[in-house]
């Protein structure tokens, strides 16, 4: 039996993600559509013996051409044409749910219709009489409840009926007589004139369809009919309509058809939905009088992002700790086995340390993708946006959600570029982007810690504070900058939906934790694997130096480069190889400085590589050490001989314009990375890293060089 | 008739003019908020976005944006 294709399709927020884990669980493929930057989630199962593989659409409101999702929706309706559409409804909504409905309809879709959270919608007092819309539409209608498996059966079964009888429902359509007459004029014309152009994919779609987005000045339509070079005549007769519906409604022929759907679609609920004379206040309206009070809310979001942070590093650092000793103990383990050589030394130092420095993160980012998924699925992060609104406008042009990715960009800002995705508006979703790495991460924390602990031990909080809060202001100004200048004058309108709370489901959050924090995994592990072993094999050759010594091609590109940083204060050859290594992940400026400057772990001035350790894990001891486990090991900033060590290097004010650098300066490769995969273009992670350098760079110059006029 | 913005909370409206451009009127319009639509307002704290009731979803609406939308009482 051959499979069944079939695509799910809804508004936002309606369950249709519910109902495609339901039915793939594990054997989900997550991937991007075509040349786009939008997320396309593929997947098949077996229904008695029948394979069915399914597409999960974007969530959209409609299909114009306006949305790279909603283009790459109907594209896949009209070019791939799936042999089944399920059209996830939220029954509770089920009035402006119909929209999107009608237009796939439009499309000649083969649709069966879901009506999902029925309970909903009978706690609102909707009474929805399912056989007489299915009648007036002429498409199946089943209830079902996405969450657990009522309906599941029924609606597998009609899906597997209707693809084998599929039914086109154009004629069903009723947009009153004026749009009407209009669609089939031209409608004829582009029968006689384009029809057998198998050129474009668009005309696999329906003529009428055509008409319609003729009609409503449809870019995309526009374009690939005009390319058919045969267009003229149709054209015409557009343009001519166009300014009858204007001399008639007084209301451009695109706002005629919007009323026409609404007003066929108003047709269908006064005959089949009953609703109750006076609006219920549910459950929703009464949790919002709280979380998005005037006074209450800020108060509440704050309390929420703690509560976050709390748990991801209570529990996630631990976790951590056991992954970096796991790492540790197999390089040991290696060394102790291949003795010291070539190999080892690429093994332990090059593929363990760069790739092991990096996967120490991994629980923190599951967990807060974890907790992430929790607070989308429940709706409250649609109440932060709400909340934070008011403050991003007045500061940065931004909107409300643009904070949510900054807020996670503390923690690691890897889920904060990924999170970015829940801006619709791309150029908002760009600029976002390139702020959330001045946020401090928790990589970052480490170096403070380090260079805090010598200098300023009596005021080593308020250091480390200020420079969270120079990240912040940084992220602030470079954002109205951007706003004003690459981003210019696209300040994006704001409009979304606050869908209902709804208790969230621990399969729905578990699988989105995972296909995120596997992304994380494979992508820029790879290429974090890459650049671990030409960053080795520049600190070991030429063969026979010393690893990362300043005979080596790392050491004598730090002695190069360090001319460079000498104006900032730090212009010895070990700081500049410590912001190349930092490069990689932030706190291995850290391990970078213990083994540079010759000091081992234990204090006895060993050297790091005849330890068996590496780079990477030896640092990140540093601040770990006492919460995870008790250790005989001495964490580099209690270290007395590596702090006078440093001393020796830097002066307070020197200390300071350093951290304020690698506070910064380049995004870790792993930020990279992730900001390439989600523009899918190599543009913005280039000029991410430039442009950081440059703001390092100044702020840098100017913390030092107006320092040592301050006398300091 | 007067601004979205300056509606207070609980009045039911009707649309009577959409100030807004092609590309934001549309999505305006797919999301229930068109000439002649109905909506009630829930929240509405000066500064800040407001939230309405259309169709019996709840939309956030920049005030930016809901001073371009005219209204009037139903």
């Amino acid at each position: 039996m051959d499979k069944i294709r079939i695509a799910l399709a809804g508004n936002p927020n309606v369950g249709k993600s519910t109902l495609f884990n339901r039915w793939t669980g594990m054997r989900q493929h997550v991937g991007n559509w075509p040349g786009k930057t939008v997320e396309k989630k593929e997947g098949t199962f077996h229904y008695n013996q029948q394979e069915i593989e399914v597409v999960d659409l974007p969530g959209n409101y409609s299909l114009t051409a306006y949305s790279v999702e909603e283009v790459v929706s109907r594209d896949y309706i009209i070019g791939e044409k799936p042999e089944v559409i399920v059209n996830v409804i939220d029954a509770a909504n089920i009035e402006r749910n119909l929209y999107l409905t009608l237009q796939m309809m439009e499309l000649g879709a083969n649709i069966v219709l879901a009506l999902n959270m029925n309970k909903f919608a009978r706690e609102k007092g909707l009474k929805i009489n399912k056989n007489q819309l299915s009648n007036l539409l002429g498409v199946p209608v089943i209830e079902i409840e996405a969450v657990d498996d009522t309906g599941s059966e029924e609606l597998l079964e009609t899906i597997v009926k209707v693809s084998k009888s599929p039914k086109i429902v154009l004629d069903r359509l009723e947009y009153g007589n004026e749009v009407s007459e209009h669609i089939q004029q031209i409608e004829k014309i582009i029968d006689q004139d384009l029809s057998g152009d198998n050129n474009k994919s668009v005309f696999d779609a329906p003529s009428s369809w055509i008409a319609l987005k003729l009609l409503e000045d449809d870019p995309q339509i526009i374009k690939e009919i005009e390319e058919s070079g045969k267009a003229q005549r149709v054209l015409e007769s557009v343009k001519k309509i166009q300014g009858h519906f204007n001399d008639v409604f007084g209301d451009d022929a695109d706002a005629a058809i919007t009323d026409a759907r609404y007003g066929f679609i108003a047709g269908l609920i006064s005959e089949s939905v009953k609703k109750p004379k006076i609006d219920k206040v549910t459950r929703s309206d009464l949790i919002d009088r709280i979380v998005t009070h005037k006074y209450l809310g800020i108060p509440i979001f704050l309390l929420i992002m703690w509560l976050t942070f709390q748990i991801t590093f209570t529990v996630g650092d631990p976790m951590g700790g056991y992954i970096e000793e796991a790492f540790a103990l197999l390089g040991e383990t290696v060394s102790a086995n291949l003795g010291e050589g070539f190999l080892t030394s690429f093994i332990v130092d090059g593929i363990i340390g760069g790739v092991g420095g990096v996967l120490v993160f991994v629980p923190i980012i599951f967990i807060l993708f974890l907790i992430l998924s929790l607070l989308e699925d429940s709706g409250y992060l649609a109440r932060a946006a709400f909340v934070m609104d008011r403050f991003m406008h007045k500061l940065v042009g931004l909107h409300g959600k643009s904070f949510i990715p900054m807020i996670l960009g503390f923690g690691c800002a890897v889920p904060g570029v990924m999170a970015t995705r829940t801006l619709e508006n791309e150029r908002d979703r760009f600029l976002t982007m390139l702020i959330v790495p001045f946020m401090s991460c928790s990589a970052r924390l480490p170096v403070y810690a380090l260079l805090g602990a010598a200098f300023f031990s009596a005021y080593q909080g308020w250091v480390i504070f200020s420079l969270y809060i120079l990240g912040i202001v940084v992220a602030i100004i470079m954002a109205a900058i951007f706003k004003k200048t690459i981003f210019k004058g696209m300040s994006a309108p704001f409009v979304m939906e606050l869908p209902p709370y709804r208790i969230p489901t621990a399969k729905g959050a578990l699988i989105h934790m995972w296909e995120r924090g596997v992304l994380f995994l494979k992508k820029a592990g790879t290429l974090i694997l890459a650049l671990s072993v030409v960053i080795w094999a520049l600190s070991s050759l030429p063969v026979g130096v010393e690893y990362a010594s300043q005979e080596s091609i790392t050491g004598q590109i730090g002695t190069a480069l360090s001319p460079v940083f000498e104006p900032l204060g730090f212009g010895e050859w070990q700081a500049a190889v410590a912001i190349i290594y930092g490069f990689m992940a932030k706190e291995v400026v850290v391990s970078t400085f213990g083994i540079l400057y010759g000091v081992g772990e234990d204090g006895s001035g060993g050297t790091a590589t005849t330890d068996g350790t590496n780079p990477e894990s030896s640092g990140e001891k540093a601040p770990k050490g006492e919460e995870v486990a008790p250790s005989a090991e001495v964490a580099p900033e209690e270290d007395p001989g590596f702090i006078s060590a440093i001393q020796q290097v830097f002066t307070p004010l020197s200390a300071y314009a350093y951290m304020v650098f690698i506070l910064l300066y380049i995004p870790c490769l792993a930020t990279l990375a992730t900001i390439r995969r989600e523009t899918n273009s190599w543009k913005w992670p280039a000029f991410a890293a430039g442009y950081t350098f440059a703001v390092a760079y100044a702020v840098s110059l100017v913390v030092y060089q107006g320092g040592l006029l301050l006398g300091f | 008739m007067m601004s979205l913005a300056m509606a207070t909370e609980n009045d039911h409206l009707r649309i009577v003019e959409v100030w807004h451009g092609g590309k934001f009127k549309k999505k305006l319009s797919e999301m229930g908020i068109y000439k002649d639509s109905r909506i009630k307002i829930i929240k509405n704290d000066i500064p800040g976005p407001l939230i309405v009731d259309v169709k019996g979803s709840r939309l956030i609406i920049g005030r930016g944006q809901a001073q371009k939308i005219m209204v009037e009482g139903n």
